[in-house]
Parts: structure tokens; C-alpha cells; sequence
């Protein structure tokens, strides 16, 4: 099977650090790749690359057959790619359903009528259809959180990457997003989602990457990762979070 | 528990009632009082003291019309330079960026009375001159017209300043705002258009509305290149007459109206974008 993200040897340099040292992933269609690893590892600056909201100095990354080169390809690529993030970013001048509507509205050019349509239904798939007039200030984190895939997943996109999502979030709303993200996997969405939830790993997840010093040093099924690492990095960041 | 304050920008329903801006309506109606006052003392100059009072204003309510119609149409220029040099003053282009800053650093560092008198004396000059070397007849007598020039004057003063602010209300958008516009497919101007400059925007509200009023008092250094507003008109008037204090009150208390109303106009704009956030 053709892998619908492609990444083969990627550098990207902070100045002086090398944040990522060639790193090549492949992920299927509907996949679910989780990746892990100590802060500063790179695994953000990896999943930023895949939309190129990230540049990178050296490689090369197809998504979906698109290559990432020319500023007309990263849109459409962007187009098909979901991003969801650890700050929610929800447009904080836009209620809960102009959030959900500019990019069907602007992008695939969408009658009002059918924009409202498809946020409503993606809204009752997350939880908070009531919300729909809110401003994201009026809301929690966990529904803006929320707010946030709907937004995303109204483009419909082929792919979904989260970068971190629960992180800014108590640990009563958690459970909430991650409720999301278990049904998005389980209808066969294409996930590649940084995070350290590892109930969310275990349950969901087809695979999980260990990333240090701007390496994958490990990959593998989730049982494998959390019961017999090979790696002794893996072993001791597992130590520090289990 | 789903009320509960957040640690990144979720404020309780409740609170929300709270926040000042949300009650303010009351406090904006008494400062409506002071225009309303500052205009009955003049309406009540003109009426009772009919001399030398409404002689004045009758002389110099065409400059009124003329301060009016040059600081509006400076204005809005002021706001197209403004928004192009904020653009470009955070462009990735290393050229836009040195044109802006050159362009701002260079105008605030010149008096704008000094620049009014450059483009209303010196740059037909140049133009002259231009034309002269080219052979057009058309431009070798080129005459500068004084209210397009103060326009211009204006424009190109005030332009830097408004370029600055355009550029600090831009910068005081967080980044994931713009990040989140990308990802979702939209172009660097989309993402401008809808997500940035709107929250830009209602930040930098207060600092344009007080250019606004800035330039409306400025709008009076003009009155030097030959153009025939509030100022200059009430300029002849006491050459006419020789009454400095009542015309130089009349002056004064008519620009008043004018600042503070356009203050209330801001502050009533302010009021109605931000409350929905």
C-alpha cells in the first residue's frame, strides 16, 4: 500500500541546533501513529513539517501524493490536512460556528446554508452543538479543544495531526477531547498525533514512535513500545511518565 | 465544572458581565455631555452676542468645510499607507521591510510643518524642473494645487505613524492565530483578511481614533501652504478686524467641537467591537 505521508531524511536547523536529524516516516491511510519523547525532541517541529508550517532545510515530505515544494502545492496539501493545537487557537473574534465556517466558506467555497449544515453535524459529533453562537472566551478549554478538531475536520480532511492537544487542558477536560479523538480513529481517520496520553496510545494507537534528539529511536505496535522497549532511551523516558 | 476558569482564555459566563467595558454604555453618555455643553456655549455666543460671534463663524464656516474635507480624505489615505507600510514593515522580503523602515524612520524625523512646506513649495519645483528637461509643457509650468498637496503633506506624514501602529496591532496577534488560518488551507492574505488584521483591528482601535483626532488638529498646519481652512480663514478674519481674543475663541471652541465629537465617535466604535469578545 502506497503510504498517504511520506517523509524521507528530513533536516531542519534552528540556527546552531539541529533539531531534526533526517528523519523518515511513512504512515498509511488510516493509521494511527502516536509520537512520544522527552521535550525538545523534535516531535512537534516532525508534525509541524508535514503541513509546512514548519520549513525544513533538507528532504523531502509527500503528503497524499503532493509533494511539499511549491507554495501552490503546501495549500493544497494544507487543504487535506487537519491541524489541531496544544493552545486551541480558535479564532477568538469568531463565534463558535464562523470559526467552523471560514475555511468551507472561503476555500471550498460552500453556501452559507451548506457551511451551517456541516458545522452543526460536526458540532453534535463533538458535543457542544448549544455552543454554535458562543465566543471562544465564553467556553472551556476542553470545548474549545473540541471547537478546534470540529474546525479542522469541516474541511475534510484525509489526515489529522495534533500537535499536543491536551497539554493546556485540566485533567478533568482531557478525557472530553480524547473521547473526540477515539472516534475519529475508530471511523478510520489518518492520525499522526504528538501526546503523552497513554491510555489514548494504547487504546488507538496502530503504532508509536519514540523521538530523541531529533531522531526516531524506536517505533513499534503500542505493547510492544510500553512492555518490551528495546532502546535503552526508551526505557528511560517510559520510566519517567508510566 | 464546564464554567470554570481556564488557563488559556476562557473566562466564566458570569464573569464576563463584569468586565468593564461590558457596563461602560452609562459612562460613554456623560462624556456626550461635554460636547453637547461646548456646543451650546457656542450656539449661545452666536445667538446672543451676534457680534463679533456669528460674524466669525460666518467667515470661517467654509474653512470648517475645508478642515473637514482635508483631514477625512487625508484619513483614509492615511489608513491605506498605514495598513501597505504595516504589511511591509513585517514582509519577509528584506527589500519591503528597508523601504518601510527607511520610509518611517525618515518621515517622523521631519517636522511636519517642514514637510508640508517641502511639498507644497519644493516638490513643483523639482517637478518643473522635470519637465523642463524632458520638454513637457504640461509639467514645466506644473502649478502645485495647495489643498491636493496638503493632502499629500498629510498623508505621507501621518502614513508613518499609522504604519507603525498597523505593524504593532499585527504583531499583537498570537502567532497561532495566523498559524491555525495556514493550516487550514488559506492563503498569507486570507489569513490576513479574516483572522489577523480583524483582531489587529479592534487592538489598535483607540491609537487610529486618536490619529483621527491628532490629525484633525494638525490639519491646521495647512493653513501655512495657502489653504483656506478653519484656521487660515479665521487668520483673515482678525486681519480684517483686529478682535484676536473673540476670534481666536470662536476658532478655538469650533476645532473643540469637532475633536471632541470625533473622540465620541471612536469611543462609541471601541464599544461596539468589543463587546462581542
Amino acid at each position: 500500500m502506497e503510504p498517504i505521508i511520506r517523509i524521507e531524511n528530513v533536516h531542519k536547523y534552528f540556527g546552531q541546533v539541529h533539531a531534526l536529524r533526517g528523519v523518515s516516516l511513512m504512515v498509511n491511510k488510516g493509521e494511527v501513529v502516536v509520537v512520544i519523547g522527552p521535550s525538545g525532541s523534535g516531535k512537534s517541529t516532525l508534525l509541524r513539517c508535514i503541513n509546512r508550517l514548519e520549513e525544513y532545510d533538507e528532504g523531502e515530505i509527500i503528503v497524499d501524493g503532493i509533494p511539499l515544494d511549491t507554495a501552490a502545492n503546501i495549500n493544497a496539501v494544507r487543504t487535506e490536512v487537519g491541524m489541531v493545537f496544544q493552545q486551541f487557537n480558535l479564532f477568538s473574534h469568531m463565534t463558535v460556528l464562523d470559526n467552523i465556517n471560514l475555511a468551507q466558506r472561503v476555500i471550498r467555497k460552500r453556501s452559507p446554508q451548506e457551511c451551517d449544515r456541516v458545522a452543526m453535524e460536526l458540532l453534535e459529533k463533538v458535543g457542544i452543538p448549544e455552543k454554535a453562537k458562543f465566543y471562544p472566551i465564553q467556553l472551556s478549554g476542553g470545548q474549545q479543544q473540541r471547537v478546534a478538531i470540529a474546525r479542522a475536520l469541516a474541511m475534510n480532511p484525509k489526515i489529522m495531526l495534533f500537535d499536543e492537544p491536551t497539554s493546556a487542558l485540566d485533567p478533568e477536560m482531557i478525557k472530553e477531547v480524547l473521547d473526540v479523538m477515539m472516534d475519529l480513529a475508530r471511523d478510520g481517520m489518518t492520525m499522526v498525533v504528538v501526546s503523552h496520553e497513554m491510555g489514548f496510545a494504547r487504546a488507538a494507537a496502530h503504532r508509536v514512535i519514540l523521538m530523541a534528539d531529533g531522531e526516531i529511536v524506536e517505533q513499534g505496535p503500542p505493547d510492544q513500545m510500553f512492555e518490551h522497549p528495546q532502546h535503552e532511551r526508551t526505557k528511560q523516558f517510559l520510566s519517567h511518565i508510566l | 465544572m464546564e464554567n470554570k476558569s481556564r488557563v488559556l482564555g476562557g473566562l466564566p459566563e458570569k464573569a464576563l458581565a463584569n468586565i468593564p467595558g461590558a457596563k461602560a454604555e452609562e459612562r460613554i453618555d456623560a462624556w456626550w455631555g461635554l460636547v453637547i455643553a461646548v456646543a451650546a456655549i457656542t450656539l449661545a455666543l452666536i445667538i446672543f452676542a451676534p457680534d463679533p460671534f456669528r460674524r466669525i463663524v460666518e467667515f470661517v464656516i467654509d474653512g470648517i468645510a475645508i478642515t473637514i474635507v482635508v483631514t477625512v480624505v487625508s484619513f483614509l489615505l492615511v489608513l491605506v499607507v498605514g495598513l501597505l507600510g504595516g504589511l511591509g514593515r513585517i514582509s519577509r522580503s528584506r527589500v519591503l521591510r528597508g523601504v518601510t523602515t527607511a520610509y518611517v524612520e525618515v518621515i517622523r524625523g521631519i517636522p511636519l510643518l517642514v514637510q508640508l512646506l517641502f511639498w507644497y513649495y519644493a516638490l513643483p519645483q523639482v517637478i518643473q524642473g522635470f519637465g523642463a528637461a524632458i520638454g513637457s509643457q504640461a509639467l514645466a509650468t506644473y502649478r502645485a494645487d495647495p489643498i491636493a498637496m496638503a493632502i499629500l503633506g498629510l498623508t505621507v506624514g501621518y502614513g508613518a505613524y499609522m504604519t507603525e501602529i498597523v505593524r504593532a496591532g499585527i504583531q499583537s496577534v498570537p502567532k497561532g492565530q495566523a498559524e491555525a488560518a495556514r493550516s487550514l488551507g488559506l492563503t498569507y492574505f486570507q489569513s490576513m483578511r479574516y483572522v489577523v488584521l480583524p483582531q489587529a483591528f479592534r487592538t489598535i482601535l483607540p491609537a487610529i481614533g486618536n490619529e483621527f483626532v491628532t490629525l484633525l488638529k494638525d490639519s491646521s498646519l495647512v493653513s501655512v501652504v495657502a489653504v483656506p481652512d478653519l484656521t487660515r480663514r479665521g487668520r483673515e478674519f482678525m486681519s480684517m478686524t483686529f478682535i484676536p481674543l473673540e476670534t481666536w475663541f470662536m476658532v478655538a471652541l469650533l476645532y473643540l467641537i469637532m475633536t471632541l465629537f470625533a473622540a465620541r465617535i471612536v469611543a462609541w466604535l471601541e464599544r461596539k467591537t468589543k463587546i462581542e469578545r
